[in-house]
Order: structure tokens, then C-alpha cells, then sequence
């Protein structure tokens, strides 16, 4: 049987492609970050040669497109590596190593932001390196990283939409099957773009707020 | 001529210029004193229309600042010259000079330049005409500042404080181009709080206070004892000036 | 494995075409974006509110709408109200639209840091309101621009190997072609990758020499 038109089920369709964007996002942003941090923490130690590697694995993947990156996982690992990689897993790698990349940059440049002085200070007194980044750096560079991290973030939620294209059912793949089957362009891809757009519109939100709830509290700290 | 009539000039509910009256006719040195925040910037950008009037009239040469289709008008005849010069950054010294007369005028670019360089060389600039502005020091800055305003013809030159972002050596150089361009009997209003240069080159003074325009005296009897300085705030004022 | 490039050597000629386009795709869409962003510049900073308004919800949708998403609504879309472009065209307009997004805020806070006295010199010296803008607002702002305008354009070419999937073969089309004839997916795309990050990497050197051009006379006002 074939519909041409719109049925409710479209509704519950659309959903579902939202739900698999979102959670998607969720999960490659967790992981993402964690790396990212990693990494930065990494480059604090001065770890020599992982260092380096990881600045040019971070570069690399900041500038070039994740659509390559995406194919390269996709098709080229199992090619490779002999393994298996499904549409979801490839995505799930992808994402978060961009994400990572990015989330990198921001660390080191949130780090790089706090004086020098201050982490020599807290090493006179006789803090490890560890405590240091602890509590002296960890919690200002958060502070500093909060507006970048929620551009980043509004930023990566976009570029999921990309994972459509090797065929994992989210959103814009939805958004594929609909355009073909109804032949409204106009009215699917408005739709779609629709709920990208207050999804978008969400997690800025959330990011203003947390940033709003963060300064308060290091304000408050500063009495 | 230079008419301002009732003038009222409110920002929010401060109240700038209440009531100004000026006539400068050509030929004229007006030199306006007052404190800071008395008003004189606004009353310079009320004549050249930067600021828009909430009472009163103001024209140039029969022309009134109001009047959009107007405005343009007066805006041929007056110049001005600003205290941070306000040069246009991506344009050289040359540039800054022709770009209006070339735009504004339609004058032919090569005579405009002629015209721009000999008005630079006037003013000690003539090997400075393609440096930038970031490549000038101040002073020569606002050399070309005057230029810029002079290379219009203007019948009437505005002129705000137009020396105090400069250091005193510089403030020489662009006074004395002042002293020229007056004895040469160009019509000039000049906010000023260089007294002694002021008592110099001007024809009249005025005194302007919380946005009043006070006293209006002949530059001699502005500073006799018994004309201007009976005024107690006046003789503050300058008493105060002559200290800094 | 062994990454064994000589079986691409063939295949270089194909994958250079597919470059070309991909700089002639971005040439023109920077251009584009530069009428685009320009035009809403002025939109965005004029006193008509109904035009502010508009410009800015321009600027806020195609900002926060997956480029994917929006290259469909163009390519599916203008069929259906009559509207027969190609792929290639199709691409630079949406590229184009899409970048106009981002450059009409680097214009905006180009026009927006110029002193206000500069230009009510400009004014007084009896301009025109179209020759104060043509004559000093634009061309100082343009200028300042440089530098985000250049971000703008590497996210361009990046966004750009988007194109491939409304069969433009341009660099990353022609290497999916390349990748499923020689069976090589992982070296292809390895090559790939490097291939958009030295791009991206010698645009930067560029624009950070044209910058230092431009601003030469500006003094350090701008450094
Ligand atoms: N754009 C403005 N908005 C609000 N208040 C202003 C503005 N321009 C000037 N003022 C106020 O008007 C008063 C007179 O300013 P001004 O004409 O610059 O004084 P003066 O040049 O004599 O120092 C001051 O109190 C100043 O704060
Ligand atoms: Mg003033």
C-alpha cells in the first residue's frame, strides 16, 4: 500500500526521528566532552608525544568536513580493521570525536585563560599538580568554557543531521522518507527544519541558564 | 549668517539648551566658554545638525537645520572640525581632504587633489598628504582635520575643543594655524578653553551655563572688569581656567 | 594492513576536477554571501523596525537549521513551484544563503565598532546617506572583517562537501566515486581528510596575510 498523503502516523514518525537526533546528540556530547577533557588534561601534564598527537589529531578533525570524517568511519574502519561497524556506531564514533576536537580547543584555551601566576602561587604553596587543576583551574575554566561549550553544542546538534546520509533514522532521514513518499518538499523539510531549529533554540537555553547559575555562584565565592 | 533662535535641546529629562540665542555674521571670531557639560558640543551639533532640535530655530545662511531638504544646504556652508579629529581611518591624509569636495561638490578629482595639496602644504603637511591617519601624530592629525573642513570653502568653520586631545607643543602648531585662518577673516565658532588664545582671535565671547546662553559681549568688555568678569561666575570660571 | 597509495595515483586527475569545483562552488558562494550578509547588514543596523525584525529572524533561522536540511527544502523544493536549477546552482545559492546568515553578523559588528564620530564627520561634510555608507561605513567594516569573514569561508569549503549528496560531484563526490571503484574506501578518505585541512590550513595563511594588508594603514587600532 502506498500513501501519498500525510497520515498521523507521520507525527509519531517525526518523533522518533527527533528521539534518535536527541539521543544521539546526548550521547556523543557525553563522551565528546569527557575526551575533549581528557585530552586538555593530557596537554596540562605535558605528556610528551601524545601531546603532539593529539593537537594534530584535533586540528585535523576541526578542519576538515565531518561528512569525510563520517565515510571514512563508515566505510573505511570495516575496510581497514576487518570489523564490523553499523550505521549507529560509525555515527556514535564520528560525533564524538568531534565533538572531542572541539571540546579540546575550548579546554585549552579555558586553561591557557587563568594567569599564570595564580597556578605558580597555588605550586609555591605546595599543591600538586593535580590538586592545582583541581581547584584552582578546573572550576574557573569552566566558567570561562560555558558560552563556547553552548555554541559548540547548538553547532554539533546541527551536524548530526549528517549521519542521515549513511543511514542511521534520524530526523532529517525521516525527513527523507516523507519527501519522497508525499512529494511536499516544502511542507516536509519546513517541518523538519522546525523542530531542529527549537531543539537548537533548548539547548541554548540551557546553556544561558547554567552560565547565569555559574557566575552567581563563583560571584558569590568572590564575597 | 548664523542664526540660532530659542534653541531648546533635551536629552531624556535633562534639559541641554534652554533657550539659546546666537547670530555669528561672516567675518566673525565667536568664541563659546562654559563648563563642562554646559552644553557648547550640543549647541555646535545642533548648527550642524548632528543633533536634532526640540525647540527653536536654527539657520544658515537662510537655510534651516531642520529642513532635511535644507539641511544639506547648510551643511555645504559650514565645516567642522571635531576634537578627536575623526578622520576616516582607511583613507589617506589626501583622501580625507578631496572626498567630500570630489563626492559632495562634484569637483573634478584631479583639481580637488591640487587644491587638497596645497591646502596640506599650508599647514606643514605637504610630505605627509598619503600617510594614514594612524601614521600621523596627533597634532598633524588634526591638521588634516582642518583641512578637511577648509578644502569645503565653507563660509563658516565650527570648531569643538578642537586642541584639548592634543599635548602643548601640538596645541601651538594647530592654534597658530587658527591665528592665520581669523586674520585671514574666516568666520569662525570656536568652543575653546585655551582663554588666552580665545582673547586673542576672537571678535566676541559667550558664556554659556547649564545650557543658557549668559553673556554675549564683545571679546574687550567680555574681559574688562566691569563688562564680562563683574559676573561672578564668569570671573570663577576663568579665574579657575588660568589655573589649570 | 598497509596503506598503499599508488592505487589512487590514477584516480588524481578525477579527484582534481572535483577540487575546482569544489573552489569554484565556494568562490561564488562567498561572494554570494558577501551580497547576502551585506544587504541584511544593512537590514539588521537601519531604523526601519519591520526590516530589522526580518533580518534578524533570516539571520537566527539559517543559523540554526541544519545545512542538510535547508540544501533539501532548496533542491526538492524549487522543482515544485517551477523553479529548474542544477545541483551546481542549487548549491551556491543555498551555501550562499546559508553563509549570508553568518556574514551579515560579522558585517554587523564590522559597522557596529566603527566610531560613531567618523561617520558624523562624514555627515557633516554634507555625504549622502548612501555615500557615508558606500564611502566609509562598508569599507571600514569590510575591512575589520577580514579575519571573520575567513572563519566564515573555511566553514564554507567545509560545508560544501555537503553538495555531494545532491549528486554534485565535487571533491567529496568525486572521491566516493573513487572510493567504491577501487575499493579502497579507507585510503581515499584519509587522503581526503588531509586533502580539506591543508585547504582549510592555506586559506587561513591567506587571509591572515590579506588582513595584514588591508589594515596596514589602520594602525593598531586593529592588531
Ligand atoms: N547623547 C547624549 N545623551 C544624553 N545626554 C547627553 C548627550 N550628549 C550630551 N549630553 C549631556 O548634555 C550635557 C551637555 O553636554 P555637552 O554639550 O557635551 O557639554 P560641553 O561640551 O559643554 O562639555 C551634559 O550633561 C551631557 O551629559
Ligand atoms: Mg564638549
Amino acid at each position: 500500500m502506498r500513501y501519498t498523503e500525510f497520515t498521523p502516523f507521520d507525527i509519531v514518525l517525526l518523533a522518533q526521528g527527533l528521539g534518535v537526533s536527541v539521543g544521539l546528540f546526548l550521547a556523543t556530547t557525553v563522551i565528546g566532552l569527557l575526551i575533549g577533557t581528557l585530552w586538555a588534561v593530557v596537554r596540562f601534564y605535558r605528556v610528551p608525544v601524545l601531546t603532539q598527537v593529539i593537537t594534530f589529531v584535533a586540528e585535523l578533525l576541526k578542519n576538515s568536513p565531518v561528512l569525510v570524517q563520517l565515510f571514512l568511519v563508515f566505510f573505511g574502519f570495516p575496510a581497514f580493521f576487518h570489523i564490523n561497524l553499523g550505521p549507529v556506531e560509525a555515527a556514535v564514533i564520528t560525533l564524538s570525536g568531534n565533538t572531542a576536537a572541539f571540546v579540546y580547543v575550548i579546554a585549552v584555551s579555558a586553561i591557557e585563560s587563568i594567569g599564570r601566576d595564580q597556578i605558580e602561587a597555588a605550586r609555591a604553596f605546595g599543591l600538586t599538580k593535580w590538586q592545582v587543576l583541581r581547584h584552582i583551574i578546573a572550576p574557573q575554566a569552566m566558567a570561562f568554557a560555558i558560552g563556547p561549550l553552548t555554541g559548540l553544542l547548538v553547532n554539533q546538534l546541527q551536524v548530526t543531521s549528517l549521519i542521515s546520509v549513511i543511514g542511521v533514522m534520524d530526523l532529517t532521514k525521516i525527513g527523507n522518507i516523507l519527501n519522497l513518499r508525499t512529494l511536499k518538499p516544502f511542507i516536509v523539510w519546513a517541518v523538519v527544519g522546525v523542530l531542529y531549529y527549537l531543539a537548537a533554540k533548548l539547548i541554548a537555553y540551557a546553556g544561558a541558564t547554567l552560565e547565569r547559575r555559574l557566575r552567581a555562584h563563583t560571584a558569590w565565592k568572590g564575597l | 549668517m548664523i542664526k540660532a533662535q530659542s534653541v531648546r535641546k533635551v536629552f531624556g529629562s535633562v534639559t541641554v539648551l534652554d533657550g539659546v540665542d546666537l547670530t555669528v555674521a561672516p567675518g566673525e571670531v565667536v568664541s563659546i566658554l562654559g563648563s563642562s557639560g554646559s552644553g557648547k558640543s550640543t549647541l555646535i551639533r545642533c548648527i550642524n545638525g548632528l543633533e536634532r532640535l526640540d525647540g527653536g530655530s536654527i539657520t544658515v545662511d537662510d537655510f534651516d537645520v531642520s529642513k532635511p531638504k535644507e539641511l544639506a544646504e547648510a551643511r555645504k556652508r559650514s565645516g567642522t572640525v571635531f576634537q578627536m579629529f575623526n578622520l576616516y581611518p582607511h583613507m589617506t591624509a589626501l583622501q580625507n581632504v578631496t572626498l567630500a569636495p570630489v563626492e559632495v561638490l562634484k569637483r573634478p578629482k584631479a583639481e580637488a587633489e591640487a587644491e587638497g595639496r596645497a591646502l596640506l602644504a599650508s599647514v606643514g603637511l605637504a610630505d605627509r598628504a598619503d600617510a594614514f591617519p594612524s601614521q600621523l601624530s596627533g597634532g598633524q592629525r588634526q591638521r588634516v582635520g582642518i583641512c578637511r573642513a577648509l578644502a569645503m570653502k565653507p563660509r563658516y568653520l565650527l570648531l569643538d575643543e578642537v586642541t584639548s586631545a592634543l599635548d602643548p607643543e601640538m596645541t601651538a602648531d594647530v592654534l597658530d594655524i587658527l591665528a592665520k585662518l581669523a586674520k585671514e577673516g574666516t568666520t569662525m565658532v570656536f568652543v575653546t578653553h585655551e582663554i588666552e588664545f580665545a582673547r586673542t582671535i576672537s571678535s566676541r565671547v559667550v558664556f554659556l551655563e547649564k545650557g543658557r546662553l549668559v553673556v554675549d559681549l564683545p571679546t574687550e568688555q567680555f574681559f574688562a572688569a566691569d563688562g564680562g568678569l563683574a559676573n561672578p561666575r564668569i570671573a570663577q570660571f576663568l579665574s579657575k581656567m588660568r589655573k589649570d | 594492513m598497509r596503506i598503499d597509495l599508488s592505487l589512487l595515483v590514477p584516480y588524481l586527475p578525477f579527484m582534481l576536477e572535483g577540487a575546482l569545483l569544489t573552489a569554484q562552488v565556494c568562490v561564488l558562494a562567498l561572494l554570494g554571501s558577501l551580497i547576502v550578509g551585506a544587504l541584511m547588514a544593512v537590514a539588521r543596523t537601519s531604523a526601519n523596525t519591520l526590516l530589522r525584525r526580518a533580518a534578524s529572524i533570516y539571520a537566527d533561522l539559517f543559523r540554526n537549521v541544519p545545512f542538510i536540511v535547508q540544501l533539501f527544502f532548496f533542491y526538492y523544493g524549487l522543482p515544485e513551484i517551477g523553479i529548474y536549477i542544477d545541483a551546481f546552482t542549487t548549491g551556491v545559492v543555498a551555501l550562499s544563503i546559508a553563509g549570508g546568515a553568518f556574514t551579515s553578523d560579522v558585517i554587523r559588528s564590522g559597522i557596529l565598532a566603527i566610531e560613531p564620530g567618523i561617520i558624523e564627520a562624514a555627515q557633516v561634510s554634507g555625504l549622502s546617506k548612501t555615500k557615508v555608507f558606500s564611502k566609509i561605513v562598508l569599507p571600514v567594516a569590510l575591512r575589520t572583517s577580514v579575519r571573520p569573514m575567513g572563519s566564515v569561508f573555511i566553514n564554507l569549503i567545509l560545508t560544501s562537501s555537503i553538495l555531494s549528496t545532491i549528486t554534485l560531484n565535487e571533491l567529496t563526490g568525486t572521491a566516493k566515486i573513487v572510493a567504491s571503484d577501487t575499493f579502497k574506501p579507507f585510503e581515499v578518505y584519509v587522503v581526503l581528510l588531509i586533502a580539506y585541512a591543508t585547504l582549510t590550513y592555506l586559506v587561513s595563511l591567506l587571509i591572515a596575510a590579506l588582513h595584514r594588508r588591508l589594515n596596514r594603514d589602520l594602525g593598531e587600532a586593529v592588531r
